[in-house]
């Protein structure tokens, strides 16, 4: 009996030590595929995390943005890069990223901007009125974008109780409450 | 003289069912619609190009499908803003886009006309004229982004007399849902068959569509209406118009138009004067799919032509051919010019879905004001002479690639001296493929037996 509390002890002591991925599928009902769904792990009560020092790329390449949707931690900066032998421009009608509007510039160069709050802020050209992109700034690193076929996966997440939510550029938001404990399942679905 | 101005009379009416075949009121049926949706002509098309409820909701709906949503579209559009622009606007131009294809379709009509006619000298006289083709129309159809769509239609035709003639019969831009709930408030404006007779889509299964006695008779005479040559008095198969249409609580349909008047302007204007005629139609479908595609609470089979519905609705027309002179000859001999002052034109409408038979109807009772100028420009007469006129239909779906249609169509002149025209219409049409028709119609003017027709059309749309 000692035996088996000592047991049940080094469990609990222990929980937060295990992570596991949490995976499935985001079937996106009445687009084309179910690609650029952003799948993530909400505010964690108690737990902040630092912003990332190293920037991430968004490239306007062949008209359009690449990658079209980036999840990225708040606070993280953002280069975009024009690779095209045209003049690109960046900006948001977003007020939470500050209705940004980085100006034009010529292939080969690189502006920056750091999403400070939490935000989907849909990342236009006014030069190319047709191109669209958008950053999604959460306030967990756990996090991830939809294949077409809808699969993604989100690495090591620490075991707990969590509020996992999906956004989509076009479909409505959905969360589901999930517990992981190692490799975890949760699927979704969403439409208009 | 009598029997002379009977023959004369039975001329014209074959002269008008002519006149109606070479210039029917085409469909809204394309196959830029199928290449767009990868979708069959069965979607949408009894048979080509009748409608089925979804096709009718489709074309209301401004060429979309009911509740549309983008992976519908096979062909992804060119975007000329994406949506988030929306929020911008005005300060930026409201986002849309185009077709990613060339929205071009192509309908080929050849037609073999066996035709049996009296002269004007009582004598039968037959002809049968190979018409190979008789009529090639390219169509363009599609939407602009969430609130527009159009449909344009260029008919070139090849007359028996070895000339040709192109029209734009449609050029037609649809500003769809643009205030309140949903289909209620869409505006059309360009060249069109006006709603009220368009929605008549039932008629299109056989190649005699433009029904003679509803479409083609003319109400301007010495004495009142006796022919059937005059299309586009009695009811416009096509105007230029704007017309208010749509759809509320799914089943309630209403149009509205304004429209050029009768006739072009002596000054080279479309219009014979300042004035417009104004036209309407209200109607309800019980049963069925909803008219804008819903089918809430409706268990529908699985074949796409069938349903349970009763259609019921009311049209009107009020027009003003005043200015518009058509000259005639009186009884002494004289140059006259007659005007249809005014007009009015009040009808019923039912459409009546069972299963793989519709039987529609409609009836029509027309008044025209005629004012009759003697050369020097004096007004020597004024008048007034009603109309009647009434057609039943059933078609009928024996298989999906064999459907037949039957009509009997009865006209009473406004020149009470002329008797009812009455006129059958009995054709078979064979789908060969979804785009590839034959029909095989008859057509006998029941005043006379010698007069009829036998065509052999052959439709093909890619």
């Amino acid at each position: 009996m000692k035996r088996l509390i000592m047991i049940a002890i080094a469990f609990i002591v222990a929980a937060p030590l295990f992570a596991g991925d949490v995976h499935g599928k985001v079937a996106c009902k009445g687009v084309r595929n179910s690609a650029d769904a952003v799948v993530y792990v909400d505010t964690i009560a108690g737990k902040s995390f630092p912003a990332p020092a190293e920037h991430v790329k968004i490239d306007q390449k062949n008209m359009q943005f690449v990658p079209h949707v980036q999840p990225v931690l708040i606070g993280t900066t953002v280069d975009f890069l024009n690779s095209d032998a045209v003049l690109h421009n960046v900006f948001s009608p977003d007020a939470c990223a500050d209705k940004f509007n980085l100006g034009t510039w010529p292939q080969g160069q690189i502006k920056s901007y750091t999403f400070k709050k939490f935000c989907a802020a849909a990342l236009l050209c006014k030069v190319h009125p047709e191109m669209e992109g958008f950053v999604v700034a959460l306030p967990t690193p756990y996090f991830a974008v939809t294949a077409a076929d809808g699969s993604y996966t989100i690495k090591n997440v620490p075991d707990g109780a969590y509020a996992v939510n999906v956004w989509h550029p076009k479909l409505k938001a959905a969360q589901k409450s999930v517990n992981v404990a190692g490799a975890t399942e949760a699927s979704f679905e969403i439409a208009k | 003289m009598t029997i002379l101005r009977s023959r004369l009379i039975l001329f014209s009416f074959l002269l008008g069912f002519g006149l109606v075949l070479l210039n029917v009121p085409t469909a809204s049926a394309i196959p830029a619609f199928a290449r767009k949706y990868e979708t069959s002509c069965q979607t949408c098309h009894v048979g080509f190009p009748k409608l089925n409820p979804f096709g009718e909701a489709f074309r209301l709906n401004g060429y979309r499908m009911p509740k549309e949503t983008e992976d519908q579209v096979k062909i992804k559009p060119v975007s000329l803003g994406s949506d988030a622009y929306k929020r911008l606007w005005p300060r930026a131009i409201y986002p849309s886009d185009i077709p990613g294809h060339l929205p071009v379709a192509l309908n080929v009509k050849f037609a073999s006309v066996y035709a049996s006619t009296l002269d004007d000298t009582g004598r039968t006289v037959t002809k049968n004229d190979f018409q190979f083709p008789q009529e090639v129309n390219l169509f363009a159809g599609g939407t602009f982004g969430d609130h527009m769509s159009y449909l344009v239609e260029v008919t070139h035709s090849e007359r028996p007399d070895g000339g040709s003639d192109t029209e734009i019969e449609h050029a037609q831009l649809h500003l769809n849902s643009i205030w309140g709930p949903e289909h209620l408030v869409n505006v059309k404006i360009g060249k069109f068959a006006p709603d009220f007779a368009d929605g008549f889509q039932e008629m299109w299964l056989s190649t005699n569509n433009g029904i003679d006695t509803l479409f083609s008779y003319d109400p301007v005479g010495l004495h009142g209406g006796n022919s059937l040559d005059g299309g586009g008095i009695s009811l416009p198969a096509n105007v230029r118009a704007i017309e208010v249409y749509g759809v509320s609580h799914h089943r309630l349909f209403y149009t509205l138009g304004i429209t050029n008047g009768i006739g072009p302007g002596a000054s080279g204007s479309f219009n014979a004067h300042a004035n417009k005629d104004v036209y309407a139609r209200v109607d309800y479908k019980l049963g069925g799919m909803g008219l804008d595609g819903d089918t809430t609470g409706v268990k529908l089979p699985p074949e796409n032509w069938r349903e349970r519905s009763l259609r019921v609705g009311v049209l009107g027309y009020a027009g003003d051919g005043k200015g518009f002179n058509m000259p005639f000859t009186d009884d002494t001999g004289a140059q006259v010019n007659i005007q249809d002052r005014t007009f009015t034109r009040g009808g019923l409408y039912a459409s009546w879905i069972f299963e793989d038979l519709n039987v529609f109807a409609v009836a029509l009772s027309g008044r025209d004001r005629l004012d009759t100028f003697a050369a020097d420009g004096t007004r020597t007469n004024t008048a007034s002479y009603r109309y009647n006129s009434w057609f039943v239909q059933a078609d009928y779906v024996f298989l999906p690639p064999l459907q037949g249609s039957l009509r009997y169509e009865n006209l009473k002149p406004g020149d009470k001296s002329v008797g009812s025209m009455r006129a059958l219409n009995a054709s078979l049409a064979f789908f060969a493929y979804a785009n590839v028709k034959t029909i095989l119609e008859y057509h006998r003017d029941l005043h006379n037996t010698k007069n009829y027709e036998v065509d052999t059309v052959l439709r093909v749309a890619f």
